[in-house]
């Protein structure tokens, strides 16, 4: 009969109340492993979003580059159109031309804006349309391949053309005793061109980005053209589909939600797809350069002004402005992360202590109890040669044995309930969400996963033993002191 | 002359209640010696209680010595006297107070542990001493299965399990019917008569303390007393039937074979 099998007899002999008491220390052990279980998914899931708050950040600032590095260039449209001036000249111009447009010799190029007067041999001379908004004047694209190699500074160059097409709406219009007749473009599609370079398409933001159905343009396509949600209505056309675009067919590769009004009834396809087809081939309407990084926009842009001074030159201010503020939200909401998963731990180290002493309160409420119902045992055991160490061993030995006992109990709870205890016990860290919002803004690129969930690893299984042992240990000392004290006499007529 | 087993010498216990000073036991001496068969009697108050924690070195006395075995156990200090318990005597108690949870061969095999013995040595003693109180065959049974006068003879075994000097009883009958009260007594007789045991014995009980050899009287602190018993093992032992001699361990009377009552050979 060693002391061991001795505190197992007398655990064993009051079973209901052992298992009361085994129940209670064992919640609270759930409680107790539950906790850090809870914390350590609140840092997984605040670290989860402080990279995907960081991987936004980053992009952002990769965006803010890319937009604060763009520069505009274009011509400036002239607004002569406006005039009744009849500039004329063959009426052989390409298709689309609108009625009082006098294209100039038989190259005329078709597509641009009614009141533009395309055409004719010297491109880029006449004036941009009026009527339907400042639509840029063509320009020949070779006469600015300069901007690239002999400006220092420059990152890349993005040549567009941007022609609307649509049925012509004539009105007449008296003023003044004056009649004329005026006719508009109702625009129907524009067609942008641009450079369907793997340079360009995978660095900068020269294609839409939000994709709802089918792919996107790849590099190097031709023949295959981009649709917006109008478009596809407008050509009753979905991916997959061919649809013919000024008599030349195209296979439409994916439709995109526009990110703006303006762009509700942009088509994109290959720049040289554009120019064919728009009779414009080696003319563009705009340029657009970037520079290599933000400190060389103004120089940039300063050198192209000078190199090519009919050029309006513009930079994206408004847009910096926009992303340098929503980066600074995003570094909000990682302060916030932090310091919510801070408070988390602070909150989870306040309850661990209580739950800490509760238990070993709850030991040693119950060890003393023990003691006190086996006075006269006790005082026996001292009468027949019991030492006090012996008697304080017995009684510690009872106590840590409840508490590793109640330790698997507490282990077996908490491997069910540790998600919802820890989700009771702690403040939800909420920041995961609130990232994901803050993703979505940002064209939904990046996602930020949800609240991990609290579970036990072996880690935390062998520290709760540990704490079992030791609050056990803890709870029970001071009743095994108590036990020891007792009397031998005790045993004599205590009844 | 049988060596002494428990010597009292000039042993003064005095417990200060307040300001007054209440004297329990006064210059006491007294030699207990092996092999006796020893009661101590005297009235409440008398001294009688102080006088067993004395012996059972469960109090030290305010003044004298305490000889148990020759050692001064007034003289040791606290973490030694268990020992003292352990080795040299062993108790039995008015209450029994066996441990419930234990079977009565774990509960004689208590004061073995920390002797060294092996668990099977134990076992085999443990088992021995059952038999020898008469309870061969009730190893395995645990307290509540026992009835009283069993219960007093598995603590008497265990008081027995190391050899002690002398068994040490608080009024070791006073919680027994009459047929168990002259169980046990004819138990102790036959230990002290068989084994030679020495048996200190605490009783309020004067037709208990008749059964013992020596009666000694305590009263104000003092032994005022001292009587001799009529021991129920006498040697020539006489049938309180037909008269003839009958043997030390004899119930029924080999000659007219009538059971043989303590109380009818002396009461």
């Amino acid at each position: 009969m060693g002391i061991m099998n001795r505190a197992i007899r007398n655990i064993s002999r009051r079973k209901i109340r052992a298992l009361l008491v085994i129940i209670a220390l064992g919640f609270s052990m759930a409680i107790m492993v539950s906790i850090p279980a809870g914390v350590l998914a609140n840092q997984q899931t605040a670290s989860t979003t402080a990279s995907n708050l960081s991987n936004i950040i980053s992009q952002t600032s990769a965006t803010i580059n890319q937009t604060s590095t763009q520069i505009d260039c274009s011509l400036a449209p002239s607004f002569s159109g406006f005039g009744f001036g009849n500039f004329g000249a063959s009426t052989t111009g390409g298709s689309g031309s609108t009625p009082g447009q006098f294209g100039g010799g038989t190259s005329g190029r078709s597509g641009f804006t009614p009141g533009q007067f395309g055409g004719g041999g010297t491109p880029g001379q006449f004036g941009g349309g009026a009527f339907n908004g400042g639509q840029s004047s063509p320009m020949n694209e070779s006469l600015y391949t300069d901007i690239n190699s002999t400006i220092s500074g420059v990152a890349d160059v993005e040549p567009t053309l941007q022609a609307s097409e649509g049925q012509n709406v004539t009105s007449t219009v008296s003023f003044n005793g004056y009649t004329r007749d005026i006719t508009r473009l109702d625009v129907e599609y524009t067609i942008e061109g641009i450079p369907l370079t793997s340079d360009l398409i995978d660095n900068y933001p020269v294609l839409p980005t939000n994709i709802t159905s089918g792919s996107n343009l790849q590099a190097g396509a031709s023949g295959d053209v981009l649709l917006s949600e109008n478009n596809s209505a407008y050509f009753n056309a979905g991916v997959g589909d061919t649809i013919s675009i000024l008599g030349q067919t195209f296979s439409v590769v994916g439709i995109y939600s526009p990110s703006s009004v303006s762009q509700t009834q942009t088509l994109f396809m290959n720049l040289s797809d554009a120019q064919a087809i728009t009779n414009n081939t080696g003319y563009i309407t705009s340029l657009t350069v970037f520079a290599q990084n933000t400190d060389a926009v103004s120089g940039v842009a300063t050198a192209i002004s000078s190199l090519h001074p009919e050029l309006t030159v513009t930079t994206d201010q408004t847009r910096l402005t926009q992303l340098q503020t929503l980066q600074t939200t995003y570094n909000a909401e990682l302060a916030t992360a932090q310091s919510a998963n801070s408070q988390t731990y602070s909150t989870a180290v306040e309850e661990i202590v209580v739950v800490v002493v509760a238990t070993s309160l709850i030991v040693l409420f119950v060890m003393l109890y023990t003691v006190k119902e086996r006075t006269k045992e006790i005082g026996t055991l001292k009468a027949i040669g019991f030492s006090n160490s012996t008697v304080m061993g017995q009684f510690m030995l009872e106590g840590i044995l409840l508490s590793i006992i109640a330790g698997v109990v507490g282990i077996a709870i908490g491997s069910i309930a540790a998600p919802t205890l820890s989700s009771l016990l702690l403040p939800s860290v909420g920041i995961g969400t609130r990232a994901t919002g803050a993703a979505g803004f940002l064209s939904g690129t990046t996602r930020v996963s949800g609240l991990s969930v609290a579970t036990l690893n072996p880690e935390l299984i062998l520290i709760l033993f540990g704490a079992a042992v030791l609050l056990g240990t803890l709870g029970s000392l001071y009743p095994a002191w108590r036990a020891a004290k007792i009397r031998p006499a005790e045993a004599m007529r205590y009844e | 002359m049988s060596k002494p087993v428990l010597q009292l010498e000039n042993l003064t216990k005095t417990y200060t209640l307040g300001k007054r000073d209440v004297p329990a036991l006064v210059n006491l001496n007294l030699t207990i010696n092996a092999g006796e068969f020893v009661s101590i009697m005297g009235p409440s108050g008398s001294g009688k209680t102080t006088l067993l924690n004395v012996i059972g070195c469960i109090d030290k006395p305010t003044k004298g010595k305490v000889l148990i075995d020759g050692i001064d156990a007034a003289e040791l200090p606290e973490n030694q006297l268990y020992k003292i318990r352990r080795d040299k005597m062993g108790f039995v108690f008015q209450t029994f107070n066996l441990l419930p949870y234990l079977n009565a061969r774990e509960n004689v095999e208590l004061p073995m542990e920390g002797r060294g013995k092996s668990k099977s040595e134990q076992k085999k003693r443990a088992s021995a001493l059952l038999a020898m109180v008469g309870l061969s065959g009730r190893e395995e049974h645990r307290p509540q299965r026992l009835s009283a006068g069993e219960q007093q003879r598995v603590a008497i075994a265990r008081a027995l399990a190391n050899n002690p000097a002398f068994i040490l009883a608080d009024e070791p009958t006073g919680n027994l019917d009459s047929q168990n009260k002259q169980g046990i007594i004819k138990l102790l007789a036959n230990l002290n008569l068989t084994q030679g045991t020495t048996i200190i014995m605490v009783t309020h009980d004067s037709q208990v303390a008749r059964n013992t050899e020596r009666m000694l009287l305590l009263k104000d602190g003092k032994i005022v007393k001292e009587l001799q018993g009529l021991h129920v093992n006498k040697k020539n032992r006489t049938c309180p039937h037909c008269g003839s001699s009958i043997q030390i361990n004899d119930d029924i009377c080999p000659t007219c074979k009538k059971p043989i009552y303590a109380s009818d050979e002396l009461f």
